[in-house]
């Protein structure tokens, strides 16, 4: 059981009915994970589904040559693993893992199944949150096709630092999943900007020097 | 104090295989019983290649984007 003052924090849930929270606060719990910790296995039976009341994660693939590929990041408001829940596969697509302290409202696939038939807004709300993540890959795959890498690099670059960050900051592979490219890209793009006196980077810092230069390369084809 | 700041090294996903121990060109790291560990921060530059030669994604180098000044 969860506190329903919890739940109304929830930006999404907010769209809930009264009955519908009151049922999510019956059913789901609350779990804690530890900066580091893996919420979920790729490959594992899947058990659970999760959203994320603070705290931030990445979710992650091993590769064929056994590497790890970053997918996505996700924070406060985000559902997890509900793809896995209901597909027919039965199983987690991808790990998860905590990039700091991670606080979650957990409900088990029998309840997540039954909430999804006894209560409409809740699945109105996953299709809402899951209609933007496809607009997001939908415009992912446009930029892919319509800007080079490095004016994809440029705007995301000009979007972090115009925005307040999460305290944990991108690595270079999470910065690559985000545009859609792999991480030495990234690298040699950074050292490139950096060349043309675009960035410097300064220890953990990438401090970006010239807007104008970087709003130029932002609008780059891809001829 | 920023220069403090290093990669993160995940001790639970570290298999102790000390690729980036004998990588780092600054001989920055050295494997303890724990796994590899900063001898002296200071000296650490932050280039991120030890989280690039990690193979279980046990080490991440974040990075905050700013603008400078006068950007």
């Amino acid at each position: 059981m969860i506190a329903l003052s919890l739940l109304e924090k929830i930006k999404p849930f907010g769209s809930l009915n009264p009955e519908t929270l009151k049922a999510l606060s019956a059913q789901a719990f609350e779990r804690t994970f530890r900066s580091g910790q893996t919420l979920v296995i790729e490959g594992d039976p899947a058990h659970y589904g999760y959203f994320i009341l603070s705290g931030e994660v990445r979710v992650l693939r091993m590769s064929r040559e056994g590497r790890v590929q970053i997918l996505a990041r996700f924070g406060p408001g985000s559902p997890l693993n509900i793809i896995s829940l209901i597909s027919s596969e039965g199983t987690n697509r991808a790990s998860i893992e905590a990039l700091t302290q991670v606080k979650t409202l957990v409900l088990d696939k029998a309840s997540f199944t039954k909430f999804l038939a006894t209560f409409p807004d809740f699945s109105i709300l996953l299709l809402q949150i899951f209609a933007e993540r496809i607009t997001h890959l939908t415009n992912l795959a446009a930029s892919l096709s319509l800007y080079t890498v490095r004016a994809r690099l440029a705007q995301f670059l000009i979007e972090l630092a115009d925005s307040p960050q999460s305290s944990g900051g991108w690595t270079q592979d999470e910065i690559a999943a985000q545009i859609g490219t792999v991480r030495d890209v990234v690298g040699r793009l950074l050292r490139e900007f950096e060349a043309e006196n675009m960035i410097v980077r300064d220890r953990q810092k990438i401090r970006l020097l010239n807007r104008q230069a970087l709003l130029e390369e932002a609008e780059q084809e891809d001829t | 104090m920023d220069q403090n700041i290093t990669p993160i090294i995940n001790y639970d996903m570290c298999t102790q295989c000390g690729q980036c121990v004998e990588l780092c060109p600054e001989n920055s790291l050295e494997l303890t019983d724990m796994g590899p560990a900063f001898k002296i921060p200071i000296t650490c530059t932050y280039c991120a290649l030890c989280e690039d030669i990690c193979p279980e994604g046990a080490i991440r180098a974040p990075f905050l984007i700013v603008w400078g000044e006068n950007h």
